[in-house]
């Protein structure tokens, strides 16, 4: 079996104030993941290296690393893809607890604050909501997202300034906001006119690059941007209608 | 155990580490040239206010080579933002037919038609005037 050179970037915060990197040396073959290698290395030669993994099949989103400088998913990346070695490291712009594990505690409130998930008044006594295959389309591809990070590691301004809501919860934000059944939007509106919201985005667009599941969130966030210009005109009409509808009351 | 993230800095030659941070960089940069075409642009419009002397001179400032090459450079500028716009374009603004999204080469050939129909009706409009002198 062949073996490669891995650098890991190791931060043991008990002991150390930064970062520093290890080699280890790793058997593979064809089928060697960056996951399975994280696993030769912890069950073979360092008990102590910590990151996060669960179903090993690109679902799961735990599994995230920088690969050579690069957002990837560890169980979807593979060693044989990558002759000149591998340097490990935590994903890029979010904390760094320990060793290849990342606080995404940022990310998951910006998740929480669009409120990813249907609003929508119960289906006319108790039946289904019925959606067409046209109406599922607008938003099937968004709806793809398994909350891994890797756009937040691929996006500078999320790194330059972390409030931004940042591609994959806007593209959820996208996602139920596209949605036939959804009556929500108005609610998720706030977040995405904000700053921090649609309008943080300078299109980079290296986040639609990393994403392992073809979500687009670029897409999303942009398509985000048409919506939030729409919302601002139809709000520029809507507080004297409602004003004078009261003064008829 | 109490806590210690580590948080990476991000310094200010954050764009120098990716190709697509380098890409993006560019585009972005593109506008630097452009600035310099509006303000020539701008600096013509004054001089033909200020009359005939004026004018000449303005020409024949427009005729330096450094002139000649920061002005051309704004046009590949121009021209390279604009492939950049056009193939963003069909992920911003996806035209749907029932619940087909019509392909993306398309939509981009449907832009670079629009520039050449826009430059042949310059040309056709320009050429028009020399023939009237």
């Amino acid at each position: 079996m062949p073996s490669m050179a891995i650098q890991l970037q190791r931060y043991l915060p008990e002991r150390d104030s930064t970062p520093h990197w290890q080699a280890f040396n790793v058997e593979y073959d064809d089928s060697t993941s960056v996951l399975d290698a994280l696993e030769q290395i912890k069950a073979e030669q360092d008990s102590s290296l910590s990151y996060r993994w669960s179903c090993r099949m690109a679902i799961c989103g735990s599994c995230g690393v920088m690969v050579n400088g690069v957002p990837k998913l560890g169980c979807k990346t593979f060693l044989r893809d990558y002759p000149k070695g591998l340097q490990l490291a935590p994903l890029g712009n979010f904390p760094v607890e320990k060793d290849l594990i990342v606080d995404m505690s940022r990310f998951l409130e910006h998740l929480t604050a669009i409120k990813p998930y249907l609003i929508a008044e119960a289906a006319p006594q108790g039946q289904p909501h019925r959606q067409t295959p046209a109406q599922l389309a607008r938003y099937k591809q968004f709806s793809n997202c398994i909350n891994c990070g890797l756009c937040y590691a691929a996006c500078p301004q999320f790194g330059l300034k972390p409030d931004f809501l940042g591609p994959a919860a806007i593209a959820l934000a996208h996602r139920y906001n596209l949605d036939s059944r959804d009556s929500g939007k108005a609610e998720r509106m706030a977040q995405l006119n904000s700053d921090n919201g649609v309008w943080g985005c300078t299109f980079v667009g290296y986040c639609s690059t990393v994403c392992p599941k073809g979500v687009d969130p670029a897409a999303a966030v942009n398509q985000g941007k048409i919506a939030s210009t729409l919302d601002g005109v139809i709000q520029w009409f809507k507080p004297a209608k409602a004003s004078r509808n009261k003064e008829q009351r | 155990m109490s806590r210690k993230p580590y948080q990476p800095p991000m310094p200010a030659s954050w764009w120098l580490k990716h190709p697509a941070y380098r890409f993006y960089m560019l585009r972005e940069a593109t506008v630097l040239p452009l600035l310099f075409f509006v303000a020539s642009l701008l600096y013509g419009l004054y001089a033909l206010g200020q009359g005939e002397s004026s004018w000449l001179q303005y020409l024949s400032w427009l005729q330096q080579p450094w002139v000649i090459a920061l002005n051309s450079l704004a046009l590949v500028a121009s021209l390279f933002h604009a492939w950049t716009f056009f193939v963003l374009f069909p992920q911003v603004m996806p035209l749907r037919l029932g619940s087909r999204t019509l392909p993306a080469w398309l939509m981009v050939s449907a832009q670079w038609a629009g520039v050449l129909l826009v430059i042949l009706a310059l040309w056709w409009l320009l050429g028009g005037m020399n023939a009237d002198a």
